[in-house]
């Protein structure tokens, strides 16, 4: 599993502030730890940046670059502030993300070609997200067409299904479920693209100290179904040990329960039950609630 | 030709038996292992529906004058008004509160709980008692309230996220059922009914999911219902298989439409009424008999 640190984010407070007064140590700071953690590229969210792009830009990719031999991730909806970025990169880096948004296919796609960069490629469209698994298909089969037109390469492409949040009113957990089933057949249907997701989003909205084990479980799923990369956080070292291969027993659990088996709860530890309870919120065999490790 | 027959479901879930009173002044919600009005499933609807009308605990503030015309002089008395109910052929009483809201007259908590012990002496059906929403207020009134009338097993709400643990431990202490009340979201529904089950056993828990009147976001109200029904009786949700009430009297009546006229008025309770019940409500709540006498009609009851 390819780790995109997701740490570099401004709508973090201390990212947003260091980005402005232009603190180089909080920046080099984050990027040397999640380079540490095994973080395999540098997502660097700087959000729309409508001021002082370029300028910006080449500050904040500099500064990291200084920091990591990884390569960047830069992430933004905004084209010029991607070029801008994407004009310093070292490495090859991922632009994240374009869609099938006409604008997005017009402004953002072709610079993958232009910088020979990886492409993160959504979804969305100008209708906005495809509401069943299908529907997700199909667009997302119209816009990598449309990007091997521009000439790029199925394996530049990274798909992202979209992940929203389980603990939206009735249907977050369906959009979890079809996610997973996105994820098992897209090879199928695009073969060679590679695969990403915006992982923590699944626990959008979700008390705080329950978040990691919601997208240390969702990861184990996905990668099951052959996923290829996340962006996430490196630092929750559990999540790591999962992706190493390190916690076999949990992942055969998680797995049963993807599977439909009702696993004996009684014979297991704590942590054990817990993780099986949060696979069958995922999976919506059971209704969620915040309350949902401790029925 | 190949002989039709009709597919015949079968559900593992049942919504829990409920019972409301004591002695000869019970009724029992709930029971059901099928959906609603699925007559044609495997399984029964042991305990239908129940009506019930609302009677204030104050001279109401708005005095639509067809709203209030059925009671006569019995509104300023809330034990002759719901004995005027009783009259109307109701399931059961549900004295609302409202004096004690902050809001209104803010009138302490012993006395509206002096006033639901005097209602229980005089009436034969049994009783429902809303506290005013306030969720501190609540707190104190409703537990005074339970404390009152230990052991006669009333249907005390709401029970609210912020209130749970006060309320909730007097009902289970002196005897009563609790009115599980959350804002208009199956998710945080579930997680309130998960928190009072923690010490309520759930047989004593009922679902308000907060019922809107028609033209007023009833839609919101029905499908949520209906989902709370599907995931108990067909997913088998331990935690939502518990009994529907739907307060929707109050909810129409404060409507323009139902303030304009007579007939408007009670159709809008009526179709309110009837849409819910058709979701899955087991008790409905309603303020006008005669939209009890309508349902009753359409119903076939």
């Amino acid at each position: 599993m390819i780790i995109i640190g997701e740490n570099i984010h401004v709508i973090a407070k201390d990212v947003s502030v260091a980005i402005r007064e232009r603190n180089a140590k909080v920046i080099q700071g984050l990027t040397k730890e999640q380079t540490q953690s095994g973080a395999h590229y540098i997502d660097v969210n700087v959000g729309p940046m409508k001021k002082d792009t370029e300028e910006t830009m080449k500050w904040l990719v500099n500064c990291v670059q200084e920091a990591t031999n990884l390569p960047l991730s830069i992430d933004t909806m905004n084209p010029v502030a991607m070029e801008a970025g994407l004009k310093y990169c070292k490495k090859r880096a991922i632009i994240n993300s374009a869609s099938g948004k006409t604008e997005s296919k017009a402004q953002m796609l072709p610079l993958a070609k232009k910088y020979n960069a990886n492409v993160v490629i959504s979804v969305m469209t100008d209708k906005g997200m495809p509401p069943e698994v299908e529907s997700k298909i199909e667009s997302i089969m119209e816009t990598v067409a449309h990007a091997n037109d521009l000439g790029i390469p199925n394996e530049d492409v990274w798909v992202d299904p979209i992940i929203l949040p389980v603990s939206t009113a009735g249907e977050g957990q369906n959009i979890a479920v079809g996610n997973l089933e996105f994820i098992k057949i897209l090879q199928d249907v695009i073969p060679g693209v590679k695969s990403t997701v915006g992982l923590s989003n699944i626990s959008n909205g979700v008390p705080a100290h329950l978040r990691p084990i919601l997208n240390r479980t969702y990861l184990v799923m996905l990668a099951r179904n052959g996923l290829y990369s996340a962006i996430a956080d490196p630092l929750d070292e559990e999540l790591m040990a999962f992706m190493k291969g390190e916690l076999p027993k949990i992942t055969d659990l998680i797995y049963r329960t993807m599977d439909g088996e009702e696993v004996d709860l009684s014979s297991l530890p704590q942590k054990e039950v817990a993780y099986v309870k949060t696979a069958r919120v995922l999976m919506a065999q059971s209704l969620y609630s915040d309350a949902w490790l401790e029925i | 030709m190949m002989e039709y027959k009709a597919p015949k479901e079968a559900y593992k879930g049942v919504v829990r038996e409920v019972t409301i009173g004591k002695g000869d002044k019970t009724m029992k919600v709930g029971g059901e292992n099928i959906l609603p009005l699925h007559f044609f499933d495997e399984g029964s609807l042991p305990n239908p529906p129940k009506f019930v009308l609302e009677v204030l605990d104050m001279e109401p503030a708005d005095k639509t004058p067809h709203l209030l015309e059925p009671f006569g002089d019995a509104i300023s008395d809330p034990i002759k008004w719901a004995k005027k109910c009783e009259g109307f052929g109701v399931d059961a009483i549900c004295l609302s509160l409202v004096s004690t809201d902050p809001a209104e007259k803010d009138a302490p908590a012993d006395g509206a709980a002096q006033l639901v012990k005097r209602m229980l002496g005089e009436i034969k059906k049994p009783l429902i008692v809303y506290g005013s929403g306030d969720e501190k207020k609540d707190a104190e009134v409703l537990t005074k309230v339970a404390q009152v009338c230990a052991g006669e097993n009333l249907l005390i709400g709401p029970v609210q996220k912020e209130n749970y643990e006060v309320v909730g431990k007097a009902i289970l202490d002196n005897g009563h059922v609790a009115i599980a009340q959350s804002p208009l979201d199956i998710n945080l529904l579930k997680e309130l009914s998960v928190k009072l089950c923690k010490f309520l056993p759930p047989e004593k828990v009922v679902i308000d999911p907060l019922s809107s009147a028609l033209g007023y976001g009833i839609e919101y109200s029905f499908s949520l219902i209906e989902r709370v029904k599907q995931i108990g009786v067909i997913t088998k949700d331990s935690m939502t298989m518990m009994p529907i009430i739907a307060n929707l009297g109050d909810e129409c009546w404060k409507t323009k439409q139902a303030k304009e006229n007579k007939t408007q008025g009670l159709l809008w309770e009526g179709m309110t009424a009837l849409s819910l019940y058709l979701a899955g409500a087991n008790i409905l709540i309603l303020r006008h008999p005669e939209t009890l006498k309508l349902l009753k009609e359409t119903i076939g009851r």
